[in-house]
């Protein structure tokens, strides 16, 4: 039983955390609610300081159902302390909401279908995992209640989230066919490449580049990221998006290590076609979320390089990337989050004169698009560099430079917003904003990641130590 | 199996989809009488635009009632091997139905119960 508890720690620290909030839900006030959604932001430290002194053991429980390993403990985390900074920034514009209560209870309960998800061992649970992240996701979308765009974005991702879950579902069901077995161990053994059990690669593929928004699996992304309110925009693009590349990876190196030479082709040419599409239409964009939205399908394709190495730099470069993009997006959509919880402005054209009203919140924004764009001193380039470095070791030179290419040109759109916060003057100046403790602590931590991570060499080779390659 | 049977399965797939909307396209018989428009049965002519609001709210109804039904259905099992399961299994079942009772309780405080 203990055993099972230490096992278990992450998600049942979530269960617990979610049973307070409904209790106090139930029985207190709403604005004693409020203040419980204040001490979440010391509860979540608090769990992921517990899983990081007491790491589930290795080894699976209940029949293999589950699975844990230190590279499972180490993504769980990351995707924990990204909540928290989300959790953090969030304030300010949830301090005006009617249901603060309900937003970490839908949070909390996707977080935790996500950790179900990493830790699955079997596509059984995996497939309960993924709905359980997926459907309060959608009702997180549609949280700015009074907002028309929210509820239509809401609708398109719970359309695009059944569909690809369809299209998944019917792909486990023609590899159980394929194989006898839903079993992440057994089936590897029994992959021999024929047309059945490629038919349920292909349809299990899709399901997973809906998720992660790959290029031709794209067309939800940007509306569904424009019409969510800024902090599940966030949520969307950093957990939910690092959790599915977390599994596809895994996925692609466990379950289908036998079909490597089939999906090595089918990633490096989504990689490029994601990278280019991504880019050439976040160029166009006006609205901040709609302009980040198409810069992660951008940094999709850099991950696919980095998966299509398929060896341990390629699973360890796919971590850190995830690693240093939680900090680089997040500080991002912490200084947006402000702005527009407190202008409701969400155009670049609304940062003009930025600079000049608020340098600090500022600089936090243009070094975090220098990290997304992976400019030297910050943490951005490191984590591009490692992608390249393992899709490298294939030899394929076309895709690396395509890929080169493509930070050139998002180079221009990534300072296109930096040029109107500093460069640009505008006839109705911005307020000064003052962001609470809360959300200047968020913004330290972010700050703090993009610039360490950049220095602080042994992170990498600590994932490194954990990862595993074909 | 070979590649040959998956052909196979897909051409039967959409040969019996589209075979169906084919062949009741040539046998059925079709009329143009202008009585075919109309409401029969219980239906009277529509009075003004049928893009009407519906109350929404009896969508709560439902999602109660799926709570419980899903309860229900894991109840059965339960049932059947509780005597073999002993205490153990009862204090599960006790969890579990508070668990449901919990969200019960939140659906009564949001309201979702109150007649419209």
């Amino acid at each position: 039983m203990n055993e099972i508890v230490q096992f278990m720690l992450p998600e049942l620290g979530l269960t617990v955390l979610l049973f307070v909030l409904l209790f106090v839900r139930i029985v207190g006030k709403l604005e004693l609610a409020g203040q419980v959604c204040q001490l979440m932001n010391i509860a979540l430290p608090i769990l992921a300081l517990c899983m990081w002194f007491m790491p589930a053991p290795e080894g699976a429980q209940f029949g293999g159902m589950m699975i844990s390993s230190k590279l499972i403990v180490t993504e769980k985390l990351l995707l924990l302390v990204g909540t928290w900074i989300i959790s953090l920034f969030s304030s300010p514009w949830l301090r005006g909401h009617r249901h603060p209560a309900e937003f970490y209870m839908l949070m909390l309960s996707t977080l935790m279908g996500i950790f179900f998800l990493l830790s699955s061992g079997d596509f059984l649970l995996f497939f309960l995992a993924l709905e359980l992240s997926a459907i309060p996701l959608a009702a997180l979308c549609n949280f700015d209640l009074e907002k028309h765009v929210s509820g239509e974005s809401a609708m398109k991702m719970i359309f695009s989230s059944a569909l690809s879950s369809g299209i998944l579902l019917f792909g486990i069901s023609l590899l159980y066919g394929a194989t006898g077995t839903l079993s992440f161990v057994q089936i590897p053994a029994l992959l021999d490449g024929s047309p059945l059990q490629i038919m349920a690669f292909v349809m299990i593929f899709t399901g997973f580049a809906f998720k992660l928004s790959i290029v031709p699996f794209h067309f939800w992304t940007a509306d569904v990221y424009e019409g969510a309110p800024v902090p599940v925009t966030a949520f969307l693009s950093v957990i939910s998006k690092g959790s599915m590349a977390f599994v596809f990876v895994s996925a692609l190196y466990t379950v289908f290590r036998p079909l490597s030479e089939i999906w090595y082709i089918a990633i490096t040419l989504l990689a490029v076609i994601s990278m280019t599409v991504g880019n050439l239409f976040a160029i166009r964009q006006q609205n901040l979320k709609r302009f980040l939205a198409f810069s992660s399908i951008a940094q999709v394709g850099y991950l696919l390089i980095g998966i299509s190495g398929s060896s341990i730099d390629g699973m360890s470069s796919v971590v850190y990337f995830v690693l240093v993009y939680v900090f680089s997006n997040l500080a991002a959509f912490a200084v947006i989050t402000l702005v527009s919880s407190a202008t409701s402005r969400e155009t670049i054209d609304g940062l003009k004169g930025f600079h000049a009203s608020n340098p600090l919140l500022a600089w936090v924004l243009a070094l975090a698009l220098f990290s997304l764009a992976g400019i030297p001193p910050t943490a951005g380039f490191f984590g591009k560099f490692f992608l390249l470095t393992a899709g490298a070791a294939k030899w394929n030179s076309p895709v690396l430079i395509v890929a080169a290419l493509n930070m050139v040109v998002s180079l221009y759109y990534y300072l296109r917003v930096v040029k109107a916060m500093f460069m640009d003057s505008s006839d109705d100046t911005m307020i000064r904003l003052t962001p609470n403790v809360s959300v200047q602590f968020a913004l330290l931590l972010c700050t703090a990641g993009i610039l360490l991570l950049g220095f602080y060499s042994p992170a990498y080779e600590w994932i490194r130590s954990l990862s595993f390659g074909i | 199996m070979g590649a040959g049977s998956l052909i196979v399965l897909i051409i039967c797939g959409i040969a019996f989809a589209g075979g169906g909307i084919l062949l009741s396209k040539v046998l059925a018989q079709t009329s143009t009488n202008a009585q075919k428009g109309q409401a029969y049965e219980c239906g009277v002519p529509t009075q003004g635009r049928s893009w009407i609001q519906l109350n929404v709210g009896y969508y709560l109804f439902a999602i109660l009632f799926l709570i419980f039904d899903v309860e229900l259905v894991f109840l059965y099992p339960w049932a059947v091997v509780v005597r073999e399961a002993g205490w153990m299994a009862f204090l599960e079942i006790v969890i579990f139905l508070f668990i449901l009772f919990l969200g019960f309780l939140y659906a009564h405080k949001k309201g979702a119960l109150k007649w419209m």
